[in-house]
């Protein structure tokens, strides 16, 4: 599959979600250069992938050369330097401000001055990313959901001053490639984050005034149509990465009230229980 | 066996639960329709949203028809079992129950006011429900209960992104049924079940706990000045033809 617009395409970073997203981008037919700063990091990982892609193999959810066409098209490449030809770059890097305003600034004295320069960062405001690039009308957020290649929301967020066309151009893009795009404004929590965040912390307040147990709140949202309760979802989440989106939602709105998270929530992470990772969140789970 | 009962209130509720409950088998009365079966009634529904008088005054009439040891399940949408135990002579046969999604739910939630000193022989007054396969879960006694308070609590956040112009309605539906597996988008949810109550539930809760993260989104107000009331009238967060 090719598109005008953005053909020459690259990820930073080779964590969960940048190789998810190269290896989602690789599926649908496009090369992806990927540009990670650790080899440690890059060998674990690609490795996964591959024993990943290996397992897909055997269970005939994937044919051999497929895997050996997908992973051909994901090339590394070992300086920020050879991301000077390309249409648009999605970085991947760890959610840090200051890592990813360096990046920033590095990349937009590397690139063209047509390369659309994303972020994936689920918490940080895309204003402020922005703000470090010599062209922050360039710059805007593709927010992938994690496992990128089977997860079809996209939130494509509009910066401060981000042009209205490259938005547009964007989300035409990401639908053409079978994603569903959502336009958002910059603001703390996106769309999903902050919308969602009621549902885990309301979920707090009910056990921890005595209204019902968590079993039982599981089980009626469950009888009411969700998937999973609040609490089987945050021990799938982890304790610690659901406590970190409520208390950056909180802090990017200021203290407003309706964000204020949980003290228990921050006793579950103190007691290590930090969901099904360690065997232990709100439930006990058998290894 | 074939229970006889009242269903007694206003609003857009009243006809699903109506069909659903005939549909068990059940045989459902108006209060009006009640007096020449007055002996054999087994249970009384009150689904009234109590914003105002109506809902006392109801409770009132309903409690001079009935023998004393007939539960009254009444919707704590809005206000918790307990304030309404207070204004009836009976009050322990007060049963707070949510009728959101009562016909698609195979969970009942029910509520028990403060006053009730007997737990077990006010138990026994829900186990009508497992005659017709609900299964009753008693939690705490505050608007909303559960699950119309979480719902509520997602509408109002919803609403507020849409009015601070965060995303459009669409998208914010989309949003949140894709990237966490919600069953259906708050904005079109809440056009389903009625913004009259989503509204119904958030004063409730706001005038219970005093509390900023209870207070409805402005917009929701509105929607309820200009009669966008949901599905049921034609517009809501969405038009329906």
């Amino acid at each position: 599959m090719t598109n005008d617009t953005f053909h020459r395409l690259a990820i930073i970073g080779a964590g969960t979600m940048g190789l998810g997203i190269a290896e989602f981008l690789a599926s649908v037919g496009y090369n992806v250069a990927i540009y990670e700063s650790s080899s440690k990091a890059w060998k674990n990982n690609w490795s996964r992938l591959k024993h990943r892609l290996s397992k897909q193999v055997e269970r005939g959810k994937l044919t051999t050369k497929e895997m050996k066409e997908l992973c051909q098209r994901i090339h590394l490449v070992s300086s920020l330097s050879d991301l000077r030809e390309m249409d648009l770059i999605i970085e991947a890097v760890v959610e840090n401000i200051e890592v990813k305003k360096e990046l920033f600034s590095q990349l937009s004295q590397i690139v063209s001055d047509t390369t659309i320069l994303a972020s994936n960062t689920s918490s940080l405001s895309i204003t402020e990313i922005a703000a470090a690039a010599a062209n922050p009308e360039r710059v805007l957020g593709l927010h992938f959901f994690n496992p990128a290649v089977k997860m079809p929301l996209v939130e494509v967020i509009r910066g401060e001053v981000t042009e209205l066309k490259w938005m547009e151009e964007v989300t035409q893009w990401i639908k053409e490639i079978g994603k569903e795009p959502v336009q958002v404004a910059d603001s703390p929590g996106f769309l999903v984050n902050r919308v969602a965040r009621p549902f885990h912390i309301e979920s707090y307040r009910l056990i921890s005034e005595g209204l019902a147990d968590k079993a039982q709140v599981d089980r009626i949202l469950r009888a009411a149509g969700f998937k999973m309760g609040p609490f089987e979802l945050q021990d799938l989440i982890g304790i610690d990465i659901n406590l970190a989106a409520s208390v950056s939602v909180y802090r990017g709105f200021f203290a407003e009230p309706r964000f204020r998270p949980h003290y228990r929530q921050q006793r579950m992470m103190e007691s290590g229980a930090l969901g099904r990772k360690t065997g232990k969140g709100h439930f006990t789970y058998e290894s | 066996m074939s229970r006889r009962v009242i269903l007694a209130g206003n609003g857009a509720l009243y006809p699903e639960i109506a069909n659903y409950l005939k549909l068990q088998g059940w045989m459902v009365y108006s209060v009006e329709e009640s007096w020449q079966e007055r002996e054999k009634i087994h249970a009384v529904l009150e689904i009234e949203s109590g914003f105002n008088d109506d809902k006392r005054q109801l409770l009132i009439e309903v409690e001079k028809i009935l023998p004393p040891d007939i539960p009254i399940f009444t919707s704590v949408l809005h206000r918790t079992a307990t304030e309404i135990a207070s204004w009836v002579r009976v009050p322990e046969r007060i049963i707070g129950f949510s009728p959101l999604l009562l016909s698609e739910m195979e969970i009942l939630e029910v509520s028990s006011p403060l006053q009730v000193r007997d737990q077990q022989k006010w138990a026994k007054f829900t186990t009508i429900w497992s005659e017709i396969g609900k299964q009753v879960e008693i939690v705490g006694d505050e608007p909303g209960l559960v699950f119309p308070r979480t719902l509520a609590l997602l509408v109002n956040e919803a609403t507020f992104a849409l009015s601070e112009r965060i995303a459009n309605a669409r998208d914010i539906d989309l949003a949140m049924k894709l990237g966490t597996n919600f069953p259906e988008g708050p904005l079109s949810w809440a056009d389903q079940v009625g913004i009259d109550y989503i509204y119904a539930i958030l004063t409730g809760l706001y005038r219970e706990y005093g509390e900023d993260r209870y207070r409805p989104a402005p917009l929701l107000r509105k929607m309820i000045y200009a009669g966008y009331l949901g599905k049921e009238v034609g517009r809501g967060f969405y038009d329906y033809d």
